[in-house]
């Protein structure tokens, strides 16, 4: 006890202190600029680390961590364009909320969800790391078939009609198979463009489907003469949106925990699956998507539950669970960490003030996070026609700079029409989105699967994580269904 | 590139002798071909420090690029303009590999070595519940069944030295395709495959937990970090295989800033923090000119032709 009191005590020096600060709210700007994400962020910083001590350094990249994936909901929320691919299910509710005029209710909900979200993970982190690690290890192909699998569901009860959500879903799947084949290597539809050898790019796909799609829609409202007034209010939620939230609080904290512990998953999928929990169980699932807290508070407590997460198979186990946690682990052996089992033993003050340095950065994400709601709210005070055409160069801008390759602008333009086609004819760009980060994940373990089994299809029907998935996927397409029949049968009764 | 040629001895004849003492004027750029945060990235940035550090004034940046296997980026570096302001990592898949699978604008003859900063050395190991744990039982092994060896990507690096392993020793193995090494290392210590081919610094914590066991290193001789892990030459395998860390550039630079470029890597792979700095990230530093360089890229690009060959992948994105 007195050591790890010890160990904390660096975290207090002043240079620490303040460097954990100024990570978080670089990491904040970072993620709040599309196009700009929180891998670039740690990546860009690590040789800033060298000169620093070990618990410095990398508190200071798990601070832009942190901040950055908390930083995307911000122009999620105000101009519906995901600063970070783990923040395109806050679109779903952020953005309805603030087009009604309340963007800093929708900004408050969604810092104190990250806040819960980051503090529940890393308590989970600081107790329990080294026993749940093993999680990470027992997934398999089979088993991440089934997640995804599982995942997919969602679109069922994400789009209001069944049938316009299950094209978007196969279509999101079609085209997430652009690119080098994941097992034989080979490119297929690429039409021997070299800039899709790795497929669409995702970062603008999801800036084309979700920002410049809306872009063009209130265009055309402009031209309708419909301008659309927005005004900002307010900063905390209210004690009614706490209440409602309580539940997707919860859960989306756990989720993102769970999810965060698998590695290769990430927020991205966190955020959507404790979206769907949410809706599934509330006692109002028809609220949600028209602008309502616990939507919010769903997918900003799973998606920051995630970081924290995250760091439980990299610093147990040395695996990283995303790319983030990869270029951590570069900055941990850099400072000559070889991050593993073995860390724990060798330099426990390393691993206590990573502990500690999460819980600080989370408690600065939300100390700044509300400080500067005001700052970011006033962005939609410009003049419509001006934001617009800022979020179009916006749009641009943030689509070249994550990879440099000219072929992306015409990715983002690309689904930008598409989006804009779906939106007006009623199919769900979420569906499409989830398609997009599932797809690939529940290609490439099929084929890996059968592979290593030699075409055993049974093989995805066995061991307790495969099956637990594939009841859950049963359970989210059939019980809806199961639940209208009864509530149908109830109603006919009396007659 | 015709053109580029052509710019750069126009430059070169109205500006007679300025060159040398001229350069560099403008920041350099470094085309990484991967995504932020890798080990050819960071890699990169500290090459790019130290140049700024040995020669005040300097300025270098580092620019990513990724994509295709890192054929996007090579493709930017090797088609630029051939002025010696655009440089590229020059990694092994890309320039090696890559152009033999078909699908690039590039190919070896393209490219400019200006040095080789680094080798990755590489280790087979056996991963979490694998029915082998040295050198003779994996062999032994693999004669009953094709032992499962994950890579980090169908065509890449390590799924050719893999094969090119099997190839010389003849024996059979089943490469098991991930996305990336890390996806790899992860389904090795979970036990889902039962090898994968890795660095040595990556080797050695999971060696010190028993996530992983060494096999055999691909070196002529056996190396400090697993003093007792044999070679596949001293098997009697004739098999050595390493990956590396370089800079090139494109084709048709003018000789004296070539000059200034070589010397320069030269400086910054003797320089002492250089040397602290990557040993630290396990990093093998070494020092090999341009046509060294060059030569050894062309040693593995013949191998990987004959193991694409075998596999039937040659050409099939063209």
């Amino acid at each position: 006890m007195m050591e790890t009191i010890a160990y904390l005590a660096p975290l207090l020096q002043p240079q620490v202190f303040g460097i954990i600060a100024l990570g978080v709210l670089g990491g904040i700007l970072i993620g709040a600029l599309p196009g700009l994400t929180a891998t670039m962020g740690v990546a860009l910083l690590i040789p800033l680390t060298f000169g620093m001590s070990p618990v410095m350094g990398l508190n200071m990249l798990i601070g832009i961590y942190i901040g950055g994936i908390y930083g995307g909901c911000v122009s999620s929320i105000l101009l519906r364009t995901p600063g970070t691919p783990a923040s395109a299910a806050t679109v779903l509710d952020g953005y309805p909320m603030a087009a009604r005029g309340e963007a800093g209710r929708a900004l408050g909900m969604a810092t104190v969800a990250s806040t819960i979200g980051g503090l529940i993970a890393a308590v989970v982190l600081a107790t329990l790391a080294p026993q749940l690690a093993g999680i990470a290890l027992k997934f398999g192909a089979a088993e991440y078939f089934a997640l995804a699998l599982f995942g997919l569901t969602i679109i069922a009860s994400l789009s209001g009609d069944l049938l316009k959500g299950a094209i978007s879903g196969v279509l999101g799947i079609l085209i997430s198979t652009v690119g080098a084949d994941p097992i034989a290597g080979v490119m297929r539809y690429t039409f021997g463009i070299q800039g899709f050898a790795s497929g669409f790019a995702f970062t603008p796909a999801l800036i084309g489907l979700f920002a410049l799609s809306e872009v063009f829609t209130q265009i055309e409202r402009m031209a309708k003469q419909e301008p659309a007034v927005v005004l900002v209010k307010g900063r905390w939620p209210s004690r009614q949106d706490m209440r409602d939230s309580k539940g997707a609080l919860v859960r989306g904290s756990l989720i993102g925990t769970l999810i965060g512990i698998i590695p290769g998953t990430g927020s991205g999928t966190a955020s959507w699956i404790s979206y769907n929990e949410a809706r599934r169980s509330s006692k109002t699932p028809e609220k949600f998507g028209t602008g309502y807290a616990p939507g919010i508070a769903a997918t900003e407590s799973a998606n920051n539950a995630v970081c924290a997460a995250a760091l439980i198979p990299l610093l147990a186990l040395g695996i990283p669970g995303d790319v983030v946690t990869a270029v951590l682990m570069g900055g941990l052996m850099i400072q000559g960490l070889a991050p593993g089992p073995m860390l724990f033993q060798t330099n426990p003050d390393v691993i206590v003030g990573i502990f500690g340095g999460t819980f600080l950065a989370t408690i600065f994400m939300f100390v700044f996070g509300m400080a500067l709601i005001p700052v970011f709210a006033r962005i939609l005070m410009v003049p419509r026609r001006l934001l617009t055409m800022s979020i179009v160069i916006f749009c641009y801008i943030g689509a070249f700079s994550i990879n440099l390759n000219p072929v992306d602008l015409y990715t983002m333009v690309g689904f930008g029409v598409l989006g804009w086609g779906m939106q007006k004819f009623g199919f769900s760009q979420a569906a499409l989105c989830i398609a997009l980060i599932l797809g690939p994940m529940m290609e490439s373990n099929l084929r890996r699967g059968m592979l290593q089994t030699g075409d055993n299809i049974l093989a995805f029907i066995s061991g307790p994580i495969t099956l637990f998935f594939l009841g859950l996927a049963l359970f989210s397409l059939f019980g809806p269904v199961i639940a209208r029949h009864l509530a149908q049968a109830r109603i006919h009764k009396p007659n | 590139m015709k053109k580029a040629i052509s710019l750069a001895a126009l430059v070169a004849a109205t500006l007679p002798g300025a060159a040398l003492a001229d350069f560099p004027v403008r920041p350099i750029q470094m085309i990484v071909p991967y995504a932020a945060g890798g080990s050819t990235d960071l890699t990169v940035r500290i090459v790019a420090e130290t140049l700024e550090r040995l020669y005040p004034g300097t300025t270098a940046v580092v620019r990513n690029q990724p994509g295709g296997g890192g054929g996007i980026g090579t493709s930017a570096a090797v088609n630029a303009r051939s002025d010696g302001y655009t440089l590229g990592a020059g990694a092994q898949g890309p320039i090696a590999i890559l152009p033999h699978l078909g699908g690039t604008d590039y190919s070896i003859d393209d490219v400019e070595f200006v040095g080789l900063y680094a080798r990755s050395l590489q280790v087979m190991v056996a991963c979490a519940n694998a029915p082998f744990d040295d050198y003779d039982s994996f062999i032994a092994s693999a004669a009953e069944r094709a032992p499962q060896i994950g890579n980090s990507g169908a065509g890449g690096a390590n799924h050719i030295s893999a094969e090119a392993f099997a190839q010389a020793a003849g024996i059979a193995v089943e490469s098991i395709p991930f996305g990336g090494s890390s996806e790899a290392r992860t389904a090795c210590i979970g036990g889902h495959i039962h090898a994968m081919v890795a660095s040595p610094a990556e080797a050695l914590s999971a060696v010190d937990s028993n996530q992983m066991t060494p096999l055999f290193v691909m070196e002529d001789e056996r190396i400090d970090l697993f003093p007792e892990t044999p070679t596949a030459v001293e098997k009697g395998v004739d098999f050595t295989w390493s990956s590396y860390k370089g800079i090139i550039a494109p084709k048709g630079i003018d000789d004296a800033t070539l000059n200034w470029l070589r010397t320069a890597i030269a400086d910054v792979v003797a320089d002492p923090q250089f040397i602290e700095v990557m040993t630290e990230m396990g990093e093998f530093v070494t020092y090999e000119d341009g046509p060294a360089f060059e030569a050894r890229v062309r040693r593995d690009g013949d191998m990987a032709h004959s193991v694409l060959d075998a596999l039937d992948m040659l050409g099939v994105n063209n």
